[in-house]
């Protein structure tokens, strides 16, 4: 990392937009995810039939094809699976920047897109255990980001 | 399938690619398609089908390829839109060898044009707005940044190897003179490692700069090449793709892509092994890209990719050139139609007409394929065709 800290950087651009909310139920019916973040829960789907996780949320359950699914709490635990620290922002999120993205591996066996919050890029190694934390969005959004465990 | 020789490719074209060079889609296609028709002589009413890619600058336009038809004056018997992204350029000669065998049309214009730089951004939808922006992945750049990280930390990485690599396509691309003039410039390793980060440990020259451009082939079965006289034909003998690779195993291994499936498929069905390559024109929208199409195609084992690119030669009068062109890295990616420039300099080396960065005896190439960005694992599409000489 010291390497890595001695290399120039992006300037961070201008925000020219807010940074995006999800749009709740934009592709199938993801209002059980939102409703359990508002309070503090984080729900992922699981096949029923095969008793397999999943994650983003599909219509249907890799598993088996079939739609016998339901969304159950999860332990918001698991471990850095990759991580990248941006310096060329995602429109919306300019004024964030640097920001760490990262794919946290949960315990349950899925992996989330995610933020690493409280924490920087330099303390950050694969395989390091996180557990989730929400950031609040708007009155009505808690997004899932993860935190040191 | 065993290795046939029944499907020819007879000539090729290719535009200057640009930055935000204002032109349209239709515009750049039809440059192409003079291209074509002048390199080979024949007269256009017999081409009659087309396997277009989709784009990003047309994309709004459901009937691109149908429009497309009508703009350069083809009545089809058969038309296909490939939406493979970077895949689409052999995805569509393997397509149109189908339908050829098939019976469906005869004469094939394999098409790719992007006007991407000079268009509007478009929107992919489904699960981005709800589990990707409000987190704020830079694009690709974000998830190869992602791959890198966790390509590093699972086998390291010389970064020596990525400059070489960007060199070696640099000087490449100072002898073509249709790469982008922005990208003309000498490149050295120092420069390279200094490079600023965008998605760390990704760094601004490990990328592709999005440009305008465009890029064909004309296919047709053997037999009637000979019949046309075409004055000069190579064979697409082996062809492997693979879409999502275990896209249905939540925690696959990220650094391992679709070209462990499709690579030995394709060198199967040609007869070949990695060691009968004469050179490669691999899809190249990051570096890190490169080391892991080398290494899931087969031409060194599973984590020493870095360490093949430098102990081979990979310019155009080394053991196995490399996009020789400059690639898109330091050609400039013509949008989607970026996967027919590593397409069409395999088929102009192989006709003889690559000038100053002529590869001797280039008597097979292979060339890749990659499209689209999917949630948390590498990229969507890989696919490998090996060309061959009659």
């Amino acid at each position: 990392m010291s390497e890595a800290a001695k290399k120039p950087e992006l300037k961070p651009e201008a925000k020219k937009i807010p940074r995006p909310l999800p749009r709740v139920n934009a592709y199938m019916d993801t209002k059980p995810f939102w409703a359990a973040a508002k309070n503090g829960k984080l729900v992922i789907q699981y096949c029923k039939d095969t008793g397999k996780p999943q994650f983003f949320p599909r219509p249907v359950s890799l598993a088996n094809g079939k739609r016998n699914l339901e969304w159950r709490e999860v332990s918001g635990r698991g471990t850095v699976y990759s991580f990248t620290n941006t310096y060329s922002a995602w429109p919306g999120h300019e004024d964030r920047v640097p920001y760490l993205v990262a794919l946290v591996e949960l315990d349950e066996g899925v992996r989330i897109l995610c933020n690493l919050l409280n924490v920087r890029n330099e303390d950050v190694k694969i395989g390091m255990p996180v557990k989730v934390c929400w950031e609040k969005l708007s009155d009505d959004i808690n997004y899932p980001g993860f935190e040191p465990a | 399938m065993p290795k046939r020789k029944d499907i020819a490719i007879i000539g090729y074209g290719e535009t200057k690619v640009t930055l935000r060079g204002g032109r349209s889609s239709y515009d750049l296609a039809g440059e192409v398609f003079a291209q074509i028709v002048e390199q080979t002589g024949i007269d256009p009413k017999i081409i009659d089908g087309m396997s277009i890619a989709e784009t990003m600058s047309e994309t709004s336009n459901p009937f691109w390829g149908v429009y497309m038809s009508e703009m350069l004056g083809l009545p089809l018997a058969w038309m296909q839109l490939n939406g493979l992204g970077g895949a689409s350029g052999i995805g569509g000669i393997a397509r149109a060898a189908a339908a050829i065998r098939d019976g469906l049309c005869e004469t094939v214009l394999v098409l790719a044009s992007d006007a991407q730089s000079s268009s509007k951004p478009t929107e992919q939808g489904a699960q981005r707005y709800e589990f990707m922006y409000p987190v704020g992945l830079r694009g690709p750049v974000g998830a190869f940044g992602l791959l890198s990280q966790r390509y590093r930390h699972q086998y390291g990485l010389d970064e020596r190897a990525l400059a070489k690599l960007a060199v070696t396509q640099r000087s490449h691309a100072l002898m073509n003179p249709n790469a982008c003039d922005k990208l003309r410039v000498p490149l050295t390793e120092e420069e390279y490692l200094n490079s600023k980060y965008v998605s760390e440990p990704l760094r601004m020259l490990d990328s592709v700069m999005v440009c305008d451009g465009a890029n064909g082939v004309l296919v047709t079965s053997t037999e009637n090449a000979k019949k046309l006289g075409a004055k000069k034909m190579i064979h697409p003998i082996g062809y492997g793709e693979m879409t999502n690779f275990k896209c249905n195993e939540p925690l696959a291994d990220s650094t391992v892509s679709g070209f462990t499936v499709a690579g030995p498929k394709a060198l199967k069905q040609a007869g070949m092994t990695t060691k009968d390559v004469r050179m490669i024109m691999p899809y190249d929208d990051f570096l890190i890209a490169l080391i892991i199409t080398l290494e899931d195609i087969g031409f060194c084992p599973k984590g020493k990719g870095a360490e093949f690119v430098l102990n081979t030669d990979l310019s155009y009068k080394g053991t196995l050139p490399l996009n020789t062109s400059g690639g898109q890295i330091s050609a400039g990616q013509p949008g989607l139609a970026g996967g027919g420039l590593n397409l069409v300099e395999g088929v102009r080396q192989m006709f003889g007409e690559a000038g100053e960065r002529q590869v001797s005896d280039p008597r097979n190439c292979m060339v890749t394929g990659i499209g689209a960005i999917p949630y948390g694992r590498n990229w969507a599409v890989s696919n490998v065709l090996i060309l061959e000489q009659s």
